[in-house]
């Protein structure tokens, strides 16, 4: 139900007339009067006990709808009559009078009388006690008032006692209940309330009996409620007052029947859903309040009360008390849709399902994120470890390579003990043949036959470590030792291509911390790429040099050829993979010296002047007395 | 001089060096080792007969480059390679230039003192054809002009009467001067005449 629009509305045009002039004059002539009106009065006349919670909360969302408007300043006043529990009929007059004294010198421009006794006290005294003021009343439609009786250019808010509205709630939620007990008082209030209830049940034509209990006491109340049935419909009106004159807070006869009732109470106000009532067709005491708020603005402003506005009704809705549902066990998926529910134990993520989903999403976003990152980790660290993998299978594929090219000085340096051992065990059987006691001959036979043999074994031996499929290592060792390993192998290499091989070393040793055989293998690759440089070099220029040193940060190894050096557009591709400039080169020799020292935490460069041949130098860090320092060979 | 041949062995290999020498001594050679081409190059080289037994490649100048200053020097020594990884091109250079044979390390002991026989065998008879030759050259210095005359004219196949007639003499003369030229010559018939100019031109041209 919308608003109710009074059928006195034309009764009012006279109202309008009057305000229409003094609008004009106002404006035409006293806008200084005015101004000394800023400040406006506005009187909240109760006819009952104002801190009843229904009006606590109407009372609060009608002030809150002030606070920040525009406008006059608007004082509050509050007046209670409390004619529930005290016999008005005796003392009106004195109160009046009291009112009278109370207001003279103030003057009230709006009252909101709250029911409908307020609103009949208002009616009775308002040319003594409030000359001029405008009236809002705030009440039940209905049995409590009757649009009729609205006093000429009063305002209400209304709302409605919804009895037809809440039993059909309890009838769908209680499909197969066989009784209606409907709970009433025997104050006048009361009694006109379950008129109404009456009127409506009438009207919804039940087919279950219903059977009201009009203004019994408290205790007899609850004994014979507690006597009911379960499948029972128990639908409490409001009692202020019993049959014996015994006055209430209607509340605390809801907490009683709601304790020992054993059938579902239901209410018809909002305030009885927090006190234990199922549900009910209830109108808000907050939209009230904003309504009345709209009206109190209105009528101080002294504009036309639009007859579409005069009566508002704040709107009945089906709200439900979870707790309750759940104590007399109804099915809330019963309730028609659209009802509220309160008190709900919403689960925490129902009640903050957005701020938790937002939150899950990020979480969920971030664990994506870090899954992905350690994925990402995981493949690069998968790929390093196959690159270094596949170096080390190419360095080792590039040794073979180096072997093949250094075949025949290989063959030199083994054949030539082989050869010296032949030749000695030929010449120990011509001594033995000759008769003659020749045992020491024989004897330095023998020992050069044994060191010849070790010689060659040894040759044997470097050629495995150099060649063999084996683990990286991670030891000390003396960078002049590399040269030497080398040194027989790399003369003999030398002795066949015919180049002279100057080897000088470091008078000191000269620590480092790697893989000796991959620090060989920097050496050949070194060597014999200077050898190649000088190949077509003759006399003195057909030299290479290798030497050992002691640098500033590291030591040093050199190799220097007096070929025609590199041309200056070749430097800075010399250390990439695939470049060369031999006709049968690879271009991976360079490439892997390169990985090779880097892994080894060193460097390494070349220098060419034009005409003086090239210098490759490696520089690696010098191993720390305890050994702390962490190359990573390949 | 000394008749007994000496092996020239150079190797820079200390140990292998030292072998051979041993070996060659225990089978009854004299040999003298060299480190490498130089310190055989500036020992004065006795006149005896012998042989040489050579690496192939060594630090500083190289077995082959050896091999040609011995002949550009016409110092008739008989070369047995020996290499430790020969290949063909060497071996091939080497056996042109007139080496005994190319061995290959380890050498059996056969093979080596057959190698060694052998080259010392031509080494002697490269010592024969020289002494012939030189003792051909004293002969041949001692005849007159014009025995020498008459000898050319003889060689090249001229009668008597015809070697008178260009050279102006009588053909008398002509029979007394190629009587004296065969004493001289110690030669005993035109043939034996044809030989000798054959093998003085051959040794002039050398």
């Amino acid at each position: 139900m919308g608003t109710v629009t009074p059928q006195g509305s034309i009764r009012q045009w006279p109202g309008v007339a009057r305000a229409l002039m003094t609008a004009l004059v106002l404006f035409c002539a006293a806008l200084p009067l005015h101004a000394a009106e800023e400040e406006a009065r506005v009187l909240m006349l109760y006819g009952v006990d104002p801190y009843l919670p229904p009006f606590l909360a109407m009372d609060k969302a009608m002030r809150e709808s002030f606070a920040g408007g525009a406008g006059a300043q608007v004082h509050f006043f509050s007046e209670s009559l409390d004619s529930q529990r005290f016999a008005m009929e005796t003392l009106e007059p004195e109160l009046a009078a009291v009112l009278e004294n109370k207001y003279r010198a103030l003057r009230i421009d709006v009252v909101v009388a709250i029911s409908r006794m307020a609103l009949d006290f208002f009616v009775r005294h308002r040319e003594r006690l409030w000359p001029g003021a405008r009236v809002v009343y705030v009440g039940f439609l209905g049995y409590e008032f009757d649009p009729s009786a609205l006093p000429p250019g009063a305002s209400a808010v209304v709302s409605i006692l919804d009895v037809a509205g809440t039993i059909d709630i309890a009838r769908r939620l209680q499909p197969r209940a066989r009784r209606i007990v409907v709970v009433a008082g025997a104050a006048e209030v009361d009694r006109r309330a379950e008129q109404q209830a009456r009127e409506a049940l009438a009207e919804a034509d039940e087919r279950v009996p219903v059977e009201f209990l009009s203004g019994l006491p408290l205790p007899q109340l609850e004994t014979q409620v507690a006597a009911e049935p379960p499948d029972s419909i128990v639908i409490y009106l409001a009692q202020f007052r019993d049959r014996d004159g015994r006055p209430y807070e209607p509340h605390d006869v809801l907490r009683g029947l709601v304790k020992t009732s054993r059938a579902p109470v239901y209410g018809a106000a909002e305030s009885m859903l927090g006190l234990g009532a199922v549900a009910g067709s209830v109108a808000s005491y907050e939209t009230r309040g904003r309504l009345v708020g709209e009206q109190v603005r209105r009528a101080l402003a002294g504009g036309l009360p639009d007859p579409s506005r005069a009566v508002l009704a704040a709107p009945n809705r089906c709200v439900a008390d979870a707790r309750a549902l759940q104590r007399w066990s109804l099915d809330e998926r019963r309730l028609p849709s659209g009802c509220e529910i309160r008190f709900e134990d919403v689960p925490i993520w129902r009640q903050y399902w957005w701020q938790i989903a937002l939150t899950l999403a990020i979480i969920a976003a971030q664990a994506m994120l870090i899954v992905a990152l350690f994925a990402q980790r995981r493949r690069r660290r998968v790929a390093e470890q196959a690159e270094l993998a596949q170096r080390a299978v190419l360095a080792r594929a590039l040794r073979l390579t180096l072997a093949g090219e250094l075949t025949g000085a290989i063959a030199h340096e083994i054949n030539q003990p082989l050869g010296a051992i032949l030749s000695n065990a030929d010449a120990g059987d011509l001594l033995l043949d000759s008769g003659t006691d020749r045992r020491e001959e024989l004897r330095a036979v023998l020992a050069d036959i044994r060191r010849d043999d070790l010689r060659a074994s040894e040759v044997i031996q470097r050629l495995r470590d150099l060649l063999g499929k084996r683990i990286v290592e991670r030891r000390e060792f003396d960078l002049n030792e590399v040269v030497g390993d080398l040194e027989s192998i790399m003369r003999a290499e030398a002795r066949r291509r015919g180049v002279v091989l100057e080897i000088r070393r470091a008078p000191d040793g000269l620590a480092i911390v790697g893989d000796r055989v991959q620090i060989q293998q920097v050496l050949i690759n070194l060597v014999l790429n200077a050898m190649d440089a000088v190949a077509e070099e003759s006399g003195s220029r057909r030299t290479v040099a290798v030497s050992v040193a002691k640098g500033e940060t590291g030591a040093v190894l050199a190799v220097r050829d007096r070929g025609r050096g590199i041309a200056p557009e070749h430097r800075t591709k010399l250390f990439e993979s695939f470049f060369s400039t031999k006709r049968n080169g690879m271009g991976l020799g360079l490439s892997i010296t390169r990985s090779i020292v880097e892994a080894h935490a060193g460097r390494v460069w070349a220098e060419s002047g034009p005409g003086e041949g090239a210098v490759f130098q490696v520089e690696l860090p010098l191993a720390v007395a305890n050994g702390a320092s962490s190359p990573h060979p390949a | 001089m000394s008749t007994t041949p000496l092996i020239h062995v150079v190797d820079d290999d200390l140990s292998m060096r030292t072998a051979l020498l041993r070996l060659l001594g225990a089978a009854g050679f004299e040999a003298c080792g060299y480190s490498s081409t130089g310190e055989f190059l500036l020992q004065p080289l006795p006149d005896r007969p012998g042989c040489l037994l050579l690496d192939l490649r060594m630090p500083g100048p190289s077995g082959l480059e050896l091999q040609e200053a011995l002949l550009r020097n016409k110092i008739m020594l008989p070369i047995v390679f020996l290499t430790g990884h020969g290949n063909v091109d060497s071996s091939v250079r080497a056996m042109k230039a007139g080496a005994v044979d190319f061995l290959t390390k380890p050498v059996k002991r056969d093979i080596l003192l057959d190698a060694v026989a052998r080259a010392l065998a031509r080494n002697a008879s490269q010592r024969t054809a020289r002494q012939e030759s030189d003792q051909l050259q004293v002969r041949f210095a001692s005849l007159t002009k014009r025995q020498r005359e008459v000898f050319d004219r003889i060689v090249a196949g001229k009668l008597n009467k015809q070697i008178a007639d260009e050279l102006g003499i009588a053909e008398r003369t002509v029979k007394r001067e190629r009587e004296q030229v065969m004493a001289k010559l110690d030669a005993n018939s035109a043939a034996d005449l044809g030989r000798l100019g054959e093998l003085l031109r051959h040794s002039t041209a050398k």
